[in-house]
Parts: C-alpha cells; structure tokens; sequence
C-alpha cells in the first residue's frame, strides 16, 4: 500500500468518524466530544448543557443554570428515553455529560457511554472483580470524574481506573487499598488540577479511613491524609489505646472544591464500631467531621466534627455545598451542611468557624448546639444491650444523596427523613476483612408510620422555609435549576419537580422503582433533558420539541 | 463434623496428608449437605449471640428484619433463597452473590454456621401442634358459625376480604399473638388493615381499608369492597386510623377462645 493511498484511507475513515459522531448525537451541528480541560472544570457553570462532575460544579450546589424547563411548563415533560442496566443492585449513579455523550456507571463497577440524546450505547467498560468481595451496603457506584478524554471510577474492589472516555478503553488501574481488609470504593472521585481526589468505604469494617490523590495521567498516589491521625499526631490521643486503628472514618461521598481557597472540602464517616463507643473512648478525630484540606499537598487545613464521639452510625458523608451569602449582615463564604445527626449548620469555608445550627428534622438525643457547634447531649440515650429509642435513625435524618442550593432562592433543599430506631450493643471482636459494628438497630415500627420530606432550609438562619411531604423512607437526591424547579424521587417509585420558591407540586410521573440517586440535567442541541435513575433504569425527560 | 481440623500434619507421610486432605473437603462439602448435627438448646442459644453479633445489623436484633438496612424478616418461617437446613447453611456461610447478603465471618466454623441455622429455625413462629388448649373442630364451628369469621377472613378459598387470609395462620401466628389478636386486635395492626377516610373536593367522603398509600396517591378497598385509587392533589384531605376494623371477642368463653386458637393453629400449608 502506498502512502498516499493510506493517507486517503484515513481520510475516508476521518470522514466516517465524524458524520457517525455528529449523528450518534443526534444532533449533526453540535460540536463533537472535546477534552474537559483543567479550565473547563473551573467554568463549568457556564457551560450548563454539560454536567462535568458529580455535583455539577465543584461548588456541590447541584444546581443548573438551565431554564428552558421551569414552573410554568414543567408539567409538560415527557419520557424520551430510557436506559436498562443489566445488573439489579441499587442505582445510585449520578451520570456525567461532555458534549452529548452520557457516561452512566452500572453496578457493581461498569460504566457505559451513550448518546445523551437517545440512549443508545458507544461502549460499556465492565470492570472484573474478585469472586470474595465483602461490601457493607450493596453493590454500588455513583459516578465518573473526567479529565481531558479519560474518565476515573472508583471500583469495589477498592481501586481507581481511567478509561478512555472515547473507546471505553483502560488506561491504568490502581489499587487503594487492599479489598480482603474491608476496604471498598463507590463514590465518584473529584479532579483537582492534574490530580484525582478519592475517598475509601468500609466504616463497617474496621478500617482506617484516608484521603487520597492520584496522578491524572498515570495513576501513581501523589498523596494520602488519613482521616484519623497516627500516634504521631496529637489528636490521635482522641482514641482510645490502639483503637484508631480500627476506626473507621471512612470518605464514601464525593467533596468539593474551593479554587480561590485551593481547599478540598470533603466529610468523613463515622468511628467505628459504630455502636460499641466505649472500646474507643474520647472525641474519634475526625470521624464524623467535615475536614479542610490543601488543594496541592492534602495538609490539613481545618476540621469540624459535626458528631464527636458518635455512637449511632451518623456519618458526615453528605455534600459540602459551598456557598456566598450574608450571615448576621455580614458577607461569608459559608459551607452549608445537613447532617445525618437531623442538625443543619452553616460554616465559615475559609475558617472552619461554626455560624448557624439548628434541626432541621426530629432529633431525641441533643439539647442543641453549644456556641461552637459541638452538640449537647441528652443523657439515656446511648446505646444499650436492651435497646435505646432514638431519633434519628442510623440512616439518619439525611444521608449521602445529594441536597441542592439555588442562588436564585437562596434555599438549601435537603431530603429529611423523621425516624427513630432502637440502638443496641453487642461485643464483637475485629477480625480483618469482616464486619466490625459493635450491635444495630431495630425498628419499633412500621415504616409507614414514619415520614420523609423535602425541606428548604435558609442557610443564614436553619429555618425551614418549607416542606413537601413524602413517604419514608426516600433515598433521592435533589436538583435545583434556573427555572426554579427542583426536582426529587420518592422510595415508592415516583419522579416529581416542586416549585423552587414555595414547594408545590407541579408535576410528577410514576416510573415504579425506587430512587436511589440523585437527579441531573444538560442540553443537547438546544434541548433541555433532565435524567433520574429509578430502580435498575436510568430515565430521561424532556419538553416536546 | 466439618470443623474438624488435622493436627500434628508435619509428622504424616505426604500419602497420609492426601487423604486427610481429601477427607477434610469431603466432610466440609458433607456438612453442607446433611441434616444439622447441632440443634440442641444450647446450639439456639449459641446461634442467638453470633445472631446478634453477625447478623443484626441489617436482619434486626430479633431477626425480624430492617428497612433502612433492607435485611429481610427472617421470623415469618420461610426464608427467600433457602428451603433446606443445607440451603441456609450455604446462606449464612457464603451470603448471596450479586446481592448486600454477606456470609458469617469467615474464620467461622462449620459448628457455628450451623447454631446460626438453629437459630434461625427456632424463629419460625408456629407453635407446635401438641398439646393445643382446645378442639379443632369446635373452633371451626365457632369461626363458621356464632363467630361469623368468614364474614370478613379467607380460609382455604373461601369467605370475606375485609381482614387477612387466615389459610396458613397457624404457620406464622403463635398461640400468644392469637388470643392478643382475639381480645385486643388493636395492639398491633399491619398498616394494610388501616382505615383511610377519604374527602374529595365536593365533600363526600369514602372510608375503606389501606390497601396502598403513596407520595401522591392512595388506594383503598371500600365497604361495599369497591377499589378505589385517589390522587392526593385531587382531593380535600385524608385520614389514617390505625385501629383495627375488627371486633375484640372478650366475650368468648375461655373454653371457646382454645377452641378458636386451636382451630387457627391447624390452619397450615397441607403437609
């Protein structure tokens, strides 16, 4: 073969790359698949047909600035397409979207990418995992991080890969942590600069939580923060004997990221054995706690422990949704932060310094919050070998799934759940590898007896300016837009958007399966689509054309 | 049997080693197969603590399950993905592929994944049938006669939908639940034998039983036993009543409370 017919080859094949590209997007003047530069993540508020990262923006605000869906035409979304994942554990993936192409990561540890228009597949990467897993909480994943064209997914096995965004092809595959001694990996890392920022699960497991950053482009470990100090550290001596080597601590959700602070927000999981406190007396630092870390190095800026000393499985593995608004008159750059211990708070970002705290769901075991935010306990309502009636749950008031903030309205939008359950104790003694959590919880009633609700919080004080109440126990998150809808699921399968100012309903569709997930939106050729999980299949609506 | 493990293997010609290693695996894959070697009273007792120790954190304390966990109810005397002493044992000691089942710690025995298999058979509610307090057959004739039961109760194909299908009652009530059930049925009521009272937007009401509710709707069953499904959004308001519809019999003999509950503990899947 001659050059030059090679050469018109590879035109030929150029040619056919491109029409098949523009067509797969369904739409054939969109720009095709362009890397996500550093830049591009800093921007990409301003490019709200993508959704770039797990919370949409390193802010966490899961808020769009899309607004061709809004209050007044809502009620008219219809179902476009649909994606069926093969395996049948929980859904709880938040997909990305670059330039028309969804990555959508399936259980246990796959991710496929399709055309955000239709549905329809390029490639499915299916990660191979070892026979002897055990993992606390199902068979999970929420999600991809993308830097330029390679995608980074956390896997159950705990390790990191990167894929090739474009073929679905694996670029390099690292392992975190050893798998046999409980470690595991669900969440969807966070890119800062050249770096991929990912946590550890196993709070159940006896591990010793950690933070850590990969190399983008080879997969090599740039640094580790533990989430408990070593010996060497003061704060070690907020355990127990050797207790914190077995702690817990976990970072099973993704953070944020401040670029002008060059700080990593990001929360930690409780200490373990989760029920069975008193093996590891003193505050468990930073279990349970949101920590401030350098955007370069991953030296500990500040932390905040939201529940020292927790005996009830509240972990602080939430969002940190950063905002800038006024308390007391005064300008902050303030985190905002629902807890699972049903307290909401607001933080100084820069600081760590506590602002405001209030419930913001039905708590039994605190008084309130003292000046400095550290709860103040009501007696009798440790854990015991009989049984201690509790609100909130170990689930908790709120969990990991995603709130949503609007600048629009100011509001932060929480799903709050109203339980209670019976903590108990029982000994266990750690053996690596298996399950390591000191007793459990019963409930003392029906499920239905219970409720959820989605509340809107004001960050500068902790009321609730509203609520919308639904069935317990929901486990969706929460998307805000520019349309001022917010859109949520419910456990009994529904699909909703409520008016992001007063909290009516404005439309809902029954899809069958419980929710799992938080919801997302973007546009592709001008359209505006907005996509929810629910049970194994991944829906996504749209106005008619 | 399986846990039993060879000593002082160094001093054994490597034949010797084979065949106790092959001796080994086959009583481990024996143990899995057989009847449960272990199901003495101290086995339960034993299965109850590496229960509550193992077990509870998704299961609940009692084995009767957990929703935000999501382990399932083990007390109703079936179990989903087992049906043998040898099925449970693969359970407890493998958990279930694909699923958030995790099996017992594995440097457990074969010993004590039995005693958990113990355990868990000792919660199936159903009272033995020996030595029940009354006559059968003087039950039935309470339950289709003066008690008027079938008004309101299913039993083997036949009678009201107003209550539960009591055709294999015996299998998951105990005798205790039973004479509670008779004389205080509010104590504690399914949330599916609720009352919901319904008022719609031009103020009539509707009253029936909670067959389903929702976020955004509800579906009942009304007293002429009519289905009815309701937006929420399209009607005035609702209420729940979480009392029970039916009567308490305290007016029954204590000889025709045995009667009824010895009746009510027959009734079981054909043998």
């Amino acid at each position: 073969m001659t050059f030059t017919r090679v050469t018109t080859l590879l035109a030929v094949v150029a040619s056919a790359h491109l029409t098949l590209a523009q067509e797969l997007t369904g739409d054939g003047g969109m720009p095709p698949f362009s890397p996500v530069t550093w830049e591009r993540l800093l921007n990409a508020a301003d490019e709200p047909q993508n959704w770039l990262m797990y919370s949409g923006t390193f802010d966490g605000q899961r808020f769009s600035r899309l607004d061709q869906i809004d209050t007044g035409n809502v009620d008219g979304l219809k179902l476009v397409w649909a994606h069926h994942i093969p395996q049948l554990d929980r859904n709880e993936t938040t997909p990305l979207v670059v330039d028309g192409v969804m990555f959508i990561t399936e259980s246990p540890s796959n991710v496929t990418a399709v055309d955000a228009a239709t549905g329809r597949p390029y490639w499915r990467y299916e990660h191979e995992l070892p026979d002897d897993l055990r993992v606390c909480c199902g068979r999970n994943n929420r999600g991809v991080a993308i830097l330029d064209e390679t995608l980074y997914m956390s896997t159950l096995d705990a390790h990191v890969v990167g894929i090739d965004a474009r073929s679905g092809s694996l670029l390099w595959n690292t392992e975190v942590a050893n798998y046999q001694e409980g470690y595991s990996k669900t969440a969807a890392p966070l890119i800062v600069k050249d770096k991929v920022i990912t946590g550890i699960a196993g709070g159940e497991f006896g591990i010793r939580g950690f933070l850590d950053a990969y190399d983008a482009k080879t997969g090599t470990r740039d640094w580790r923060t533990y989430t408990i100090p070593g010996p060497d550290h003061p704060d070690n001596r907020s355990w127990a004997g050797d207790s914190w080597r077995t702690g817990g601590s976990p970072t099973w959700i993704t953070g944020s990221y401040d670029p002008e602070l060059n700080l990593i927000y990001w929360g930690t999981g409780n200490p373990g054995p989760d029920y069975k406190g008193d093996i590891r007396g003193g505050d468990n630092l930073y279990a349970d706690s949101v920590l401030a870390l350098d955007g370069d190095t991953g030296e500990m800026s500040w932390y905040f422990q939201f529940t020292p000393h927790d005996v009830h499985d509240w972990d602080a593995i939430q969002i940190p949704v950063l905002a800038d608004i006024e308390v007391d008159g005064k300008p902050r750059k303030a985190m905002l932060w629902a807890n699972r211990n049903a307290f909401y708070y607001t933080l100084d970002r820069e600081t760590g310094e506590f602002l405001v705290g209030k419930s913001f769901a039905r708590q039994t075991w605190a008084e309130g919050l003292d000046d400095n935010g550290r709860p103040i306990r009501r007696p009798g309502k440790l854990p015991t070998v009989e049984g201690t009636l509790v609100a909130p749950t170990a689930g908790g008031a709120t969990n990991w799934w995603s709130p949503a903030f609007s600048p629009r309205t100011g509001l932060l939008y929480v799903n709050a759940f109203d339980g209670e359950a019976n903590f108990y104790i029982r000994d266990e003694e750690y053996t690596a590898g298996d399950r390591y959590t000191g007793g459990g919880t019963d409930a003392p009633l029906p499920i239905d007896n219970y409720m959820s609700a989605i509340r809107a919080i004001e960050p500068a004080t902790g009321d609730i300016r509203w609520e919308f109440p639904m069935e317990a126990r929901s486990r969706a998150g929460v998307l805000a837009t520019a349309g001022d809808v917010v859109f949520s699921g419910t456990v009994d399968g529904y699909f909703y958007a409520l008016d992001a100012r007063t909290g009516e309903e404005l439309w809902h569709i029954a899809l069958g399966g419980r929710m799992n997930a938080s919801p997302m939106t973007y546009a592709v050729g001008g359209r505006q689509y907005v996509t929810m999980p629910s049970g194994n299949v991944v829906y996504t609506f749209a106005l008619d054309n | 049997m399986g846990n039993w493990k060879p000593s002082h293997v160094g001093t054994l010609p490597l034949a010797m080693i084979l065949l106790l290693g092959l001796t080994f695996w086959g009583a481990r894959a024996d143990a899995q197969e057989t009847e449960n070697p272990f199901t003495g009273p101290v086995d339960v007792r034993i299965g109850e603590r590496l229960f509550e120790a193992q077990c509870s954190n998704c299961h609940g304390l009692a084995g009767t399950g957990n929703p935000e966990a999501g382990g399932p109810d083990l007390t109703t005397g079936r179990f989903r993905t087992a049906s043998t002493d040898a099925g449970l044992f693969r359970v407890v000691r493998e958990g279930i592929p694909g699923t958030s089942m995790i099996g017992i710690k594995r440097n457990s025995s074969d010993q004590a994944v039995w005693q958990v298999v113990t355990y868990l058979e000792s919660l199936n509610p159903a009272d033995s049938l020996d030595n029940l307090p009354g006559s059968a057959t003087a039950g039935r004739q309470l339950f289709e006669g003066k008690g008027n039961c079938g008004r309101c109760h299913i039993v083997n194909g036949s009678g009201g939908r107003l209550g539960p299908d009591l055709s294999q009652v015996g299998e998951r009530r105990p005798q205790t639940d039973l004479r509670s059930d008779l004389t205080d049925p509010n104590a504690e009521v399914d949330p599916r034998w609720w009352t919901l009272t319904v008022t719609q937007e031009d103020g009539s009401v509707v009253q029936g039983l909670r067959m389903h509710e929702d976020s955004f709707s509800l579906r009942l069953m009304d007293e002429q036993e009519g289905l009815r499904s309701f937006s929420k959004s399209q009607i005035r308001s609702f209420e729940r009543d979480k009392n029970s519809t039916m009567p308490a019999y305290r007016s029954l003999t204590a000889t025709e409370q045995d009667d009824l509950i010895t009746y009510l503990l027959n009734l079981r899947r054909e043998q």
